[in-house]
């Protein structure tokens, strides 16, 4: 599924966020980079609708989003936060199993099919055997799999995660993206992740947008778009762009 | 805990307060052997048993013990329901029933009704309008806010310190023979229990119970941030508010024929999460089971210790604040 922005805008206190045109398309992961306050997770707040937006000015599959109830667009639309912070320590299962709400009546507790469907969930992450783990035992990586997993078992077609790779090491930041990059390329969802790590936006992403005080500067294919002077306009220092094994690397 | 173990925690918590009901039938100050009882009870379907029976142990049965122990039961659920239910939804252990103003409503109303309207009103009607009343100030108060929880409960103090002083101000013109009806009231006991109390009261706590205990797993989702609650497909604003006026309205109907009887919404739930874990899907019934028999237990202690009664509610807040301050210590074991 196909997510279109036109003529987003929000505004809040001295900050306005402003997209004219963009277009995230299916079976691709999207990166959406720039520097601190440039407005991306405001960006993608707005796409789910967790900030309020205007009807009209973004869809999925031509379909309004902010005309959709919740329960719709969670059906569709899928957010991996940052981080969880409550304060029950739920059980891994019983974590992503809150995944499937959107499919339950209000009055109603999750089916066999429903702990099924966040076993596999579960599985996909490679997290089968902490099932009954509680949330708050696990490592900061394997949290944020977590998450990702109850994003999975809402079996929406489009995933949102913002800076699923912060405060990770490298090989929880790789392990994470490469799970993202999987998601998009065998699962055909349409993945927007925010990233701050340049490199491995570059080399995980099949499209970037990059953003500023609210506006988008580019947006495009990594090799399309990704020059020395569009760094120093969207980051203000001065970065080389030197290739390696045919893929591009940025130094500071 | 292996699973057979749980199970069989489950089955004693859900058949204790049928347990407790049956054994209570036999607690009191007139002493009623166990074959009376049982002829007593079966009495209404074989009325030859009524010969050979006290005369009085009908009266004392089906008049004065069943009901007082049905208004245990319902109260010490709706009391922990409601806690439990608040604890979900503010994500925040540490909330009692009582956040919302409600008891302050309530103990308003009450004063109000005894004070100025005398004996032939029964002060429930007036607690539960207040008490309804209370807490549909704060909600409107909060309403507008950014951060709707965190007003909410500010407003709760507000509005239940707002009530308090109308309830001092009461006390201060009343006179000494309401002011004793007012403050036994107010310590909270189970005495009141008649059947025609209960005809109005137990089917709102029944109602109310059974709404919160078919939205338990529903909890779990809502005691997630707000964020994460919208985008997993939750109407954030209607289930909320069919929570808290659910919890309003069971611990209204609770506070106004019972008076304040504390501790009980913190006590259980806290219990039960230490025994069964954090699911709400076990954390709401387990709490209502839990919670019913815990008052009827402690009704029967406070009836028997003394040659007098002693109200409930002062028993429940002596063994409260103690199991509290452990609670406190051991917080990270209990909820982490």
């Amino acid at each position: 599924m196909s997510v279109l922005v036109q003529n987003l805008s929000f505004r809040y206190r001295h900050f306005a966020l402003h997209i004219e045109h963009l277009q995230f398309e299916s079976a691709k992961m999207t990166s959406i980079v720039g520097p601190n306050g440039a407005g991306k997770t405001t960006f993608l707040k707005c796409i789910t609708a967790i900030l309020p937006v205007a009807k009209g000015s973004l869809f999925i599959d031509g379909r309004d989003i902010g005309a959709m109830r919740e329960d719709e667009r969670a059906r569709l639309l899928a957010y991996v936060p940052q981080e969880h912070s409550s304060i029950f320590n739920y059980t891994v299962l019983d974590f992503i199993l809150m995944g499937r709400a959107a499919y339950l009546p209000m009055f109603s507790t999750p089916s066999a099919r429903d702990v099924e469907i966040a076993q596999e969930a579960l599985d996909f992450v490679a997290l089968e055997h902490y099932a009954a783990r509680p949330y708050f035992q696990l490592s900061s990586g394997e949290r944020r799999l977590v998450l990702i997993a109850r994003a999975l078992a809402q079996k929406s077609d489009v995933l949102i995660l913002d800076e699923p790779t912060s405060f990770l090491d490298p090989k929880h930041e790789t392990e994470i993206l490469e799970l993202a990059k999987k998601l998009a390329a065998e699962k055909q969802k349409t993945v927007l992740v925010t990233l701050h790590n340049l490199d491995m936006a570059v080399k995980y992403s099949d499209a970037m947008v990059f953003m500023k005080q609210g506006q988008v500067v580019a947006s495009g294919r990594p090799d399309d778009i990704l020059d020395e002077a569009l760094l120093e306009r969207v980051y203000e220092i001065k970065m080389s762009i030197i290739r390696y094994n045919g893929r591009k690397f940025i130094v500071i | 805990m292996n699973n057979r173990r749980r199970r069989a925690l489950g089955v004693l918590i859900y058949s204790l307060p049928l347990l407790v009901f049956l054994l209570s039938l036999l607690f009191g100050t007139v002493h009623i052997p166990l074959k009376d009882l049982l002829k007593t009870l079966a009495s209404p379907l074989f009325p030859s048993l009524k010969q050979g029976l006290p005369a009085n142990s009908l009266i004392i049965i089906f008049s004065i013990r069943i009901p007082r122990l049905l208004l245990g039961l319902a109260v010490g659920a709706s009391l922990s329901v409601s806690g439990a239910s608040l604890q979900a939804l503010f994500k925040n252990p540490l909330v009692n029933e009582f956040i919302l103003g409600i008891s302050s409503g309530a103990a308003f109303g009450a004063s109000l009704s005894m004070v100025f309207l005398g004996r032939s009103f029964p002060p429930q009607i007036s607690a539960f309008v207040f008490a309804i009343a209370a807490m549909v100030i704060v909600l409107v108060i909060a309403r507008k806010s950014d951060s709707p929880l965190i007003a909410l409960l500010l407003t709760g103090v507000i509005v239940s310190a707002f009530f308090s002083a109308l309830l001092s101000l009461i006390e201060f013109f009343a006179s000494p023979y309401a002011l004793q009806a007012l403050f036994y009231w107010l310590m909270g006991n189970l005495w009141r229990a008649s059947w025609g109390d209960l005809a109005i009261s137990l089917p709102l706590m029944g109602a109310g119970i059974l709404i919160l205990i078919l939205m338990r797993w529903r909890m779990n989702v809502l005691s997630m941030s707000d964020e994460e609650a919208k985008t997993l497909g939750i109407n954030i604003r209607k289930e909320k508010l069919l929570v808290i006026l659910m919890t309003a309205v069971i611990t209204a109907a609770a506070t106004a024929i019972a008076g304040i009887i504390g501790w009980i919404g913190l006590i259980v739930p806290h219990l039960v999460r230490m025994m069964v874990g954090v699911d709400n899907r076990k954390v709401i019934p387990m709490s209502a089971a839990l919670g019913a028999s815990f008052l009827m237990i402690a009704d029967n202690i406070t009836r028997s210790i003394a040659s007098f009664e002693v109200p409930v509610g002062i028993f429940t807040s002596l063994i409260g604040i103690p199991f509290f301050i452990v609670l406190l210590k051991r917080s990270k074991k209990v909820w982490l």
